[in-house]
């Protein structure tokens, strides 16, 4: 477990050398840079719609911030061959990769938590509305940068970087419109031999949509504990997944 | 292609530190993924206590041999023990140190920092780890720049950090690849007597270099290896000894000695007033008796040895062949 903590506390350092921090501020402008750009709603709507886009925002930031992050998390230290002198230790390949995935999710939390207390603070100092709800969305979105990691991180034992990020991005694609392109085609009524094929894909893949939760948070009153308790259980059965099969590919591959 | 020493055959002494037995290793390559073969057989034993030298051309499969006895790569076929345990066993791991070729570090860390954490996945202790840390950056002569990061470090000093890092745990074998890598004269000696120092404490070295006089000076045992084969196998001393050849040594020389021994010797050279002759072993008295006669002194009698360059040479063009 402590070799674990050791090499996820190397990857925050090395996010923090590759200054990826930044991109909270990189953020905050953004955010900053939406605010002129209200449309003349009275101050409720006017919150509720920063709230909505502003996750909408987080969570594009994040999601490109997983695939950053874990890419090239494995690639990387093959070839600058860093992970020679790593294995060389009693480190097994389990705890590499753990302690890589748990680095890449701390790395995320962090950055994630940072630019949900920019958006409260921008909410609250444009338009003097608390709005302690927008973690709920934050966290949702941490969710589902957890699994488009842990898929990226088993990607990147066997394909090459711009492989990897195409893969993931027709993942992320593919997740989303579960509920409903996919839906329709596969499991709608409509008979066809890509149906035939293609029908298993949609109760194996995970439906992302399920961490989408913009709306609620922005127009509603959010999401229930119980909610987030399920989609919590439904990411780490995810990205449990995709971590095992990461490690059957990396248990035995040669370095 | 012959091999001098086979100890592996038949023979499985408990004092040894790494066994390899019947290694082979392919890999696919390219497009049409045909397998290369990248260690045919290379079988090698290093004792306790001893420096092991593993010497090759480029390509002749050394990298690939270290690799698999890192547990970094996998063999095809044979088998192999460090430590006493399986290769790739993590509780092996606790007792290795390793010196990899340089820039295998992260280059963000300090060196102070890269120390921690290197000693920390050996479970060293706080304590351990400082006085640790702070013995070792003296040994290489890095403590004075323990605070820089090691991306500013030079190519000398990232070997020096190196030797550092590969001793942290106390380690009862260190695995070196090309340990003077990279160092001037100066820093080379440094590095051949902290080997000598650890093989003074009981340590077992196991090191892959192309440097054949450093190995040369230091080896107790090398293994040749070419085209992924072990064609060279056993202790130094025996390896570079020339059967029935002796060499003597007279004080003095000219025109005269040179004439009426060089015909009974297979080399003749003088040196700083020496005159050295390297004879067949039934001939040596006849040389004695010869050079008695011509009233030569006698300074020494010993087994004719090679360099190990030559023995190097003529074992790459052997197998090569």
């Amino acid at each position: 477990m402590r070799n674990i903590g050791l090499l996820a506390l190397n990857v925050i350092k090395d996010t923090a050398r590759r200054k990826l921090f930044y991109v909270v501020f990189i953020f905050g402008l953004a955010v900053l840079a939406l605010s002129p750009l209200l449309p003349s709603f009275e101050l409720g709507a006017k919150a509720q719609f920063l709230r909505d886009i502003s996750l909408s925002m987080t969570s594009l930031f994040g999601i490109a911030l997983a695939v950053i992050l874990s890419v090239n998390q494995l690639p990387g230290e093959v070839e600058k061959k860093t992970i020679y002198n790593i294995l060389s230790k009693p480190v097994s390949r389990l705890q590499y990769l753990l302690g890589k995935y748990l680095g890449i999710l701390a790395t995320l939390a962090i950055i994630l938590f940072i630019m949900g207390v920019e958006i409260l603070v921008l909410i609250y100092v444009r338009l003097h509305v608390f709005s302690p709800l927008i973690f709920q969305g934050v966290f949702a979105v941490f969710l589902e940068c957890a699994v488009i990691a842990a898929f990226c991180l088993f990607m990147s034992t066997f394909a090459t970087v711009p492989v990897n990020v195409f893969a993931t991005m027709m993942f992320y694609l593919v997740c989303h419109v579960k509920t409903g392109f996919l839906h329709d085609k596969l499991v709608g009524k409509s008979v066809g031999v890509v149906k035939v094929i293609l029908w298993p894909l949609y109760y194996v893949i995970p439906n992302l949509e399920d961490f989408n939760i913009s709306l609620q948070v922005g127009y509603g009153g959010g999401v229930s504990w119980a909610y987030l308790l399920r989609v919590s259980g439904y990411a780490i059965l995810f990205a449990s997944i995709f971590l095992i099969l990461a490690y059957l590919l990396f248990r035995r591959k040669d370095l | 292609m012959k091999r001098e020493s086979t100890p592996l055959e038949g023979e499985h002494p408990e004092d040894a530190t790494v066994v390899l037995q019947n290694i082979k290793k392919s890999y696919r390559t390219g497009f049409s993924q045909q397998r290369k073969v990248a260690v045919e057989d290379v079988s090698l034993q290093v004792r306790r206590g001893e420096i092991f030298g593993l010497l090759g051309p480029n390509g002749a499969g050394k990298t690939t041999t270290l690799k698999i006895l890192l547990g970094l790569v996998f063999p095809d076929s044979g088998s192999g023990r460090l430590l006493g345990k399986p290769l790739g066993d993590r509780l092996s791991h606790r007792k290795l140190g390793f010196l990899p070729e340089q820039t295998y570090f992260y280059g963000f860390l300090t060196a102070g920092k890269a120390l921690d954490l290197y000693g920390k996945l050996f479970g060293l202790s706080h304590d351990e780890l400082v006085s640790r840390s702070a013995k070792l950056l003296d040994l290489v002569g890095l403590r004075h720049d323990s605070h820089l990061t090691l991306d500013k470090y030079s190519k000398g000093m990232l070997q020096r950090f190196g030797i550092a890092q590969a001793l942290l745990n106390d380690p009862e074998l260190v695995i070196m690849d090309e340990p003077s890598s990279g160092l001037d004269p100066v820093g080379q000696k440094e590095v051949r007597d902290i080997l000598v120092g650890l093989k003074a404490d009981g340590k077992t070295i196991f090191l892959s270099s192309h440097q054949l006089s450093e190995v040369e000076n230091i080896c107790d045992s090398v293994s040749i290896v070419n085209l992924g084969r072990t064609v060279r196998e056993g202790k130094l001393s025996e390896l570079l000894e020339v059967e029935g050849a002796t060499r003597i040594t007279l004080a003095g020389g000219g025109p005269r000695v040179r004439e009426r021994l060089g015909p009974l010797a297979r080399r003749i050279d003088e040196q700083e007033g020496e005159t050295i002759l390297d004879v067949e072993s039934h001939a040596t008295y006849r040389v004695l008796d010869a050079a008695r006669e011509l009233g030569v002194a006698l300074v020494s009698v010993q087994p004719y040895r090679q360099s190990l360059e030559s023995l190097f040479m003529e074992a790459i063009r052997e197998s090569s062949d």
